[in-house]
């Protein structure tokens, strides 16, 4: 595991709480945590734990309401955010892999892993090009002019994660991604998010509690009552 | 990457069945409008096409079309006599109904002085207008009758000479043209059992008022209803006469009504076709209210389907302008495809349709502009809808 250079994420004393008063909702107490290049990390915990509220800050999608978050050395949050084009930003810097893989049911595969490259700017030519070497690295370039719905949920989710590291973004987030695959296929997708981030230097942060995967992460984050701890590294969490 | 254009191509069959159902709805849309527009024309065809200035009728009576008028035959001579009238001519119009080419049809006989006389048929497409004062007609196209065809009409055959194209009465009806005497013929015809029937209640009346079965025999003529009335004289003045001047002359001297082809034309629009307008109208309002309505159901409609897609998308980053496009652009798409279809296929309709149906290029474009507004509102909604719905939808399973 390479985890040189300073951290892909820096989560310092982030807090989401809903509501006010006596009804305050502490969804999220004090967090603090950082992510290196590289780094394949999970985040663990029942639902209700604070999970979502976690990510979903992240990815800058909800607003914490305190802490401070810095994604690839930009200080984007600071008991607010710093100003910055949020959706912007997370199209340049973040790629996000889903669950239910939540590829755009009208693009084939290629198509899909060439818009969020066209997003960003790159002609659809190049744009074209790119999305068929990614597609060859995740070894499913044979399925490129494939629509979704005649992937099977593995291809589906090779797919996914092509479009998320599309811009070779510093940060890759993943909401429960082997939560719809078979062991086998889950452990295929694992292995390849272990890939990319050592040979890409990303960081991958899963949401997961999918137990059977734990072992494959290098740190392994616990998440109970909005409390966040680290347990240990992701084998010795497994057991 | 045009995301719409993807989309579309993807789901082509739904898109065209989609355009097809839409397009079916603004083809009704626009044959109403046709309908509307033709129900006017129709209605005041006959006005505009007889070439004469005034319209002398019955007094007190808004005639010929719209109230029956009866005046005497020869009151167009007073009528001609009149100063600043260049010609009077006799005029009848009433409807019929007869077994015409096998089936039975309406239709509105125009009688008219053949010999010069105004009231006669402009539009003749085929042969020629009635030259003999008797037993020859001109007919629209519309009855399905061929020159030459010989038509009884009344007691009497009548041959075709002359066929006209759109000459319609105020109902959409075709017009049969013939010489006054034979139109005056078919108008008062009957029965020859009617007609002893009325002449032997004539006579008993006679006997009961103590006149003689001989002195009663010479009484009858003058009891028979007349028959040699006319509904209007038509009158074509002379060049620089005043139509007021002239109108009030007949008015005050030989107290008839008079109206302008303007003024009869009014009394047309505001009297016999108001109410029928009025319900076209009425129902074309309903049906484009109707038809936006639906096109707005669609366009949310294809936008909801895609409402994880767009969450997907708002998460990954793009833009708000690729969610926007996305969604007007099937909105448009559909609107514009489903009118070119509408305009493709009342073209088709039209020559089939039963009635007239008149499309004004100003109205199309103006229906046209009203659905494509409707889609761009509609499209707003669902735009205002996408943008709305939180990027977090695309999580979880």
């Amino acid at each position: 595991m390479d985890r040189d250079g300073a951290p892909v994420l820096v989560v310092e004393g982030v807090a989401k709480t809903f509501g006010a008063g006596e009804l305050a909702v502490h969804a999220l107490k004090p967090a603090t945590f950082s992510v290196a290049p590289g780094e394949l990390a999970a985040l663990l915990g029942p639902s209700g734990s604070g999970k979502s509220t976690l990510l979903l800050s992240i990815s800058l999608i909800l607003e914490p309401s305190a802490g401070r978050i810095a994604v690839n050395g930009q200080e984007v949050y600071r008991d607010g955010w710093t100003g910055i084009d949020v959706r912007r930003f997370r199209r340049e810097n973040i790629g996000f892999i889903f669950q239910s893989h939540n590829l755009i049911p009208f693009l084939t595969a290629q198509e899909n892993v060439a818009l969020m490259l066209q997003l960003n700017g790159i002609g659809a030519r190049e744009a074209t090009r790119r999305a068929r070497e990614i597609l060859d690295y995740l070894e499913i370039g044979h399925r490129a002019g494939a629509l979704p719905a005649n992937l099977s949920g593995g291809e589906q989710q090779r797919v996914a994660i092509g479009r998320a590291l599309a811009n070779s973004p510093p940060l890759i987030l993943a909401d429960e991604p082997t939560a719809a695959l078979d062991t086998d296929r889950g452990t295929k997708v694992m292995g390849l998010l272990r890939k990319i981030a050592r040979e890409r230097r990303s960081a991958v942060i899963a949401v997961t509690h999918d137990r059977r995967m734990i072992e494959g992460f290098d740190t392994v984050y616990y998440l109970e009552d909005g409390r966040l701890s680290r347990t240990s590294q992701g084998a010795a969490a497994a057991h | 990457m045009d995301l719409a254009v993807k989309d579309i191509r993807r789901h082509l069959g739904k898109f065209v069945a989609t355009i097809v159902g839409v397009g079916l709805l603004l083809t009704i849309v626009l044959v109403m409008n046709g309908i509307y527009q033709g129900n006017i024309a129709d209605g005041v065809w006959l006005i505009e096409n007889t070439a004469t200035d005034l319209w002398v009728v019955e007094r007190g009576r808004g005639g010929p079309f719209n109230e029956s008028s009866r005046i005497p035959a020869d009151a167009h001579k007073s009528v001609a006599a009149t100063p600043g009238v260049a010609q009077a001519s006799p005029f009848v119009a009433y409807a019929a109904q007869r077994e015409l080419g096998g089936a039975s049809q309406q239709f509105t006989i125009i009688g008219y002085d053949v010999f010069g006389g105004l009231g006669g048929p402009g539009r003749i497409v085929q042969g020629r207008a009635i030259r003999a004062a008797h037993y020859e007609m001109v007919a629209d196209a519309k009855l399905g009758l061929a020159l030459g065809e010989r038509v009884q009409l009344g007691r009497n055959v009548h041959t075709v000479v002359g066929i006209t194209r759109e000459a319609v009465d105020s109902g959409g009806n075709p017009l049969v043209y013939l010489s006054l005497p034979d139109a005056q013929d078919v108008q008062y015809e009957q029965d020859n059992r009617a007609r002893e029937a009325a002449r032997a209640a004539s006579l008993k009346k006679l006997e009961r008022a103590g006149y003689t079965a001989e002195q009663a025999a010479k009484l009858l003529p003058l009891l028979a209803a007349a028959t040699d009335n006319v509904n209007a004289v038509l009158v074509k003045l002379a060049p620089g006469a005043d139509p007021a001047a002239v109108s009030r002359h007949v008015q005050d001297w030989l107290h008839f009504n008079v109206y302008t082809t303007a003024e009869e034309r009014s009394l047309m629009l505001e009297g016999r076709l108001r109410r029928m307008s009025g319900v076209l109208g009425l129902f074309r309002s309903l049906l484009v209210v109707v038809s936006i309505v639906i096109i707005a159901l669609i366009v949310y409609v294809l936008t909801i389907e895609k409402i994880k897609s767009i969450a997907t998308l708002k998460l990954i980053g793009a833009p708000n302008r690729v969610i926007v496009r996305l969604i007007m652009e099937q909105s448009l798409a559909l609107t514009v495809a489903s009118f070119a279809f509408a305009y493709l296929l009342t073209g088709v309709v039209e020559p089939r349709f039963p009635r007239t149906l008149l499309f004004l290029p100003q109205e199309t474009a103006a229906t046209f502009g009203v659905m494509l507004a409707g889609g761009v509102v509609a499209s707003l909604m669902a735009i205002w809808h996408a943008l709305r719905t939180p990027p977090q939808l695309a999580l979880g399973g």
